[in-house]
């Protein structure tokens, strides 16, 4: 089994995606073997009030929560966003959020950022944050939005030991205190794949060995990016077949509650 | 059969760089990667003769230790004018190289171009040119051409074989795709560490597969994950996976 902790429904202002409705994405995971994919709106990382891309979230993946798992994007600076968490986790039935503070104009470190994340908690989510929603050679001329830093994300992880944090779409981490042995932090985090090296410099490998396996997930960041490219990484890393399986899909369950 | 078009190996002031080109060559094992087409870009910018006669020295070493796998582009910038052309014949002719790479030292449709395409003419080989096109005032690289210049340079130079670099490397590739769209006889290389989905269905239907030649730019898994995940036709896939760059090398000599 394969589930994709890093996927998308919507439509982004930029580029056109294609299989960006849950038709679209269901069957892009057919196609790549991919069985469960916790998605989110890329819609709502522009709309300024992004619980209507959480609500076209809601009705895409409404007669497919056997296979789509929705994560919500909350912007905690934007007016009444606790009623939107609410109906996100009770109607929608979020099990995650995806956050995006350098496009909704708060900081890593902002007290707001610090609420949703205990309220989030609460509930038992996933909190996960891109590091990177595009690459930056790529960006339209509109918009110069940095990556997160990893420095502030270790930080965000100390101040926030009993959340549940994912950062899918960076890469570096063994740079940082998130990807080192004995770095202090709590083990309250897991990184996405999609960008790590996996062969040459391998990045991959690096942090099964200074980290542990138990913190890297399958992410690859779909309708955005080929699915194929995680799944290649996957099945080329020097790996044994039981760390594939917590990549491909056991730390996710885990980190999800599933069964 | 998979050739890479574009990619790098070490240079050898780094300690380990027969370590390093080995993880190549075990990475493009582990991929089925059979042939890379290699080179070694200069510690100088805008690069040195000395360090380009440097560069392509390691580069046949590095060549030399793995001869089954490895070609070898002459890295050169062509603003030496005479020098530069007599080390890249010295390149092709005595050290076997199949190509030429060119970086960011002059933008390619300018005329210090003009006497370096022309040999590669003579000689029969491809120039690999780096190349990106960004929507923003790229001051690392001020001097980065993009697809427009290799399509101006390309159709001036018809019997060339100009390929524009690293289509998932240079920033807009939308944009690559349609700058090369009335070049015919211009190539474009997959690589680059973007894996956007639908890149190479859009340049199969922009430039026809004919022209596209698969290449990681040491982005290797990208590289194949992009092609195996592109919904375009087997034969197709072939072409872009080896059969385009053996046609390409076949033309030498002829």
């Amino acid at each position: 089994m394969t589930i994709d902790l890093n996927a998308y429904l919507g439509h982004w202002p930029f580029r056109r995606l294609r299989h960006n409705t849950a038709d679209g994405l269901l069957a892009l995971m057919d196609r790549a073997q991919i069985d469960i994919a916790c998605v989110s709106s890329a819609s709502a990382i522009f709309y300024k009030n992004s619980q209507a891309g959480n609500e076209e979230l809601a009705e895409q993946v409404a007669g497919h929560e056997d296979r789509l798992v929705p994560f919500a994007v909350i912007n905690p600076s934007y007016i009444d966003w606790e009623h939107d968490l609410r109906v996100c986790v009770e109607d929608f039935g979020a099990r995650g959020l995806r956050l995006y503070p350098n496009y909704h104009n708060y900081g890593l470190r902002d007290s707001c950022l610090g609420e949703l994340i205990s309220a989030a908690t609460e509930h038992d989510l996933v909190v996960s944050f891109p590091v990177r929603q595009i690459d930056q050679r790529q960006r339209h001329w509109l918009l110069h939005i940095a990556d997160l830093s990893l420095g502030e994300l270790e930080a965000l992880v100390e101040r926030h030991p009993d959340a549940k944090f994912a950062f899918v779409n960076g890469l570096g981490f063994t740079n940082s205190r998130l990807g080192q042995a004995d770095s202090g932090l709590p083990g309250n985090y897991v990184m996405g794949i999609s960008r790590m090296c996996a062969l040459m410099t391998n990045e991959v490998g690096a942090l099964i060995d200074s980290v542990g396996v138990e913190r890297l997930v399958f992410g690859s960041g779909m309708p955005f990016k080929y699915p194929e490219v995680s799944n290649v990484k996957l099945a080329a890393m020097d790996a044994t077949e039981q760390q594939k399986e917590a990549i491909r899909s056991g730390n996710a369950r885990r980190l999800l509650g599933m069964q | 059969m998979i050739i890479d078009a574009h990619a790098h190996i070490t240079r050898h002031s780094v300690e380990d760089w027969e370590a390093r080109d080995d993880s190549i060559i075990a990475g493009a094992d582990a991929l089925g990667i059979d042939q890379l087409c290699v080179s070694i870009t200069t510690p100088s910018k805008p690069s040195t003769l000395e360090d380009c006669i440097m560069v392509n020295r390691w580069a046949a070493e590095g060549i030399a230790r793995h001869p089954d796998r490895l070609l070898g582009y002459a890295y050169i910038n062509p603003g030496y004018f005479q020098e530069a052309l007599d080390e890249v014949r010295y390149c092709i002719e005595e050290l076997g190289f199949i190509g030429i790479k060119t970086y960011n030292d002059y933008r390619c449709n300018e005329p210090v171009y003009y006497p370096l395409v022309e040999l590669s003419i003579e000689l029969g080989v491809p120039i690999l040119q780096h190349a990106g096109h960004m929507h923003y005032y790229n001051e690392v690289q001020p001097r980065i051409s993009d697809g427009a210049m290799v399509a101006e340079l390309a159709n001036r130079y018809p019997e060339a074989m100009i390929i524009c670099g690293h289509i998932g490397g240079g920033g807009d590739w939308e944009w690559t795709i349609k700058a090369l769209r009335d070049a015919p006889t211009a190539y474009a290389d997959t690589s680059g560490s973007v894996v956007d989905e639908g890149m190479i269905e859009m340049a199969v239907e922009v430039l026809g597969a004919d022209r596209l030649l698969f290449a990681c730019d040491n982005s290797l898994t990208a590289g194949i994950g992009k092609l195996q995940g592109a919904q375009i036709s087997d034969e197709d896939k072939e072409k872009i996976y080896a059969g385009n760059m053996q046609a390409i090398l076949a033309r030498r000599g002829e």
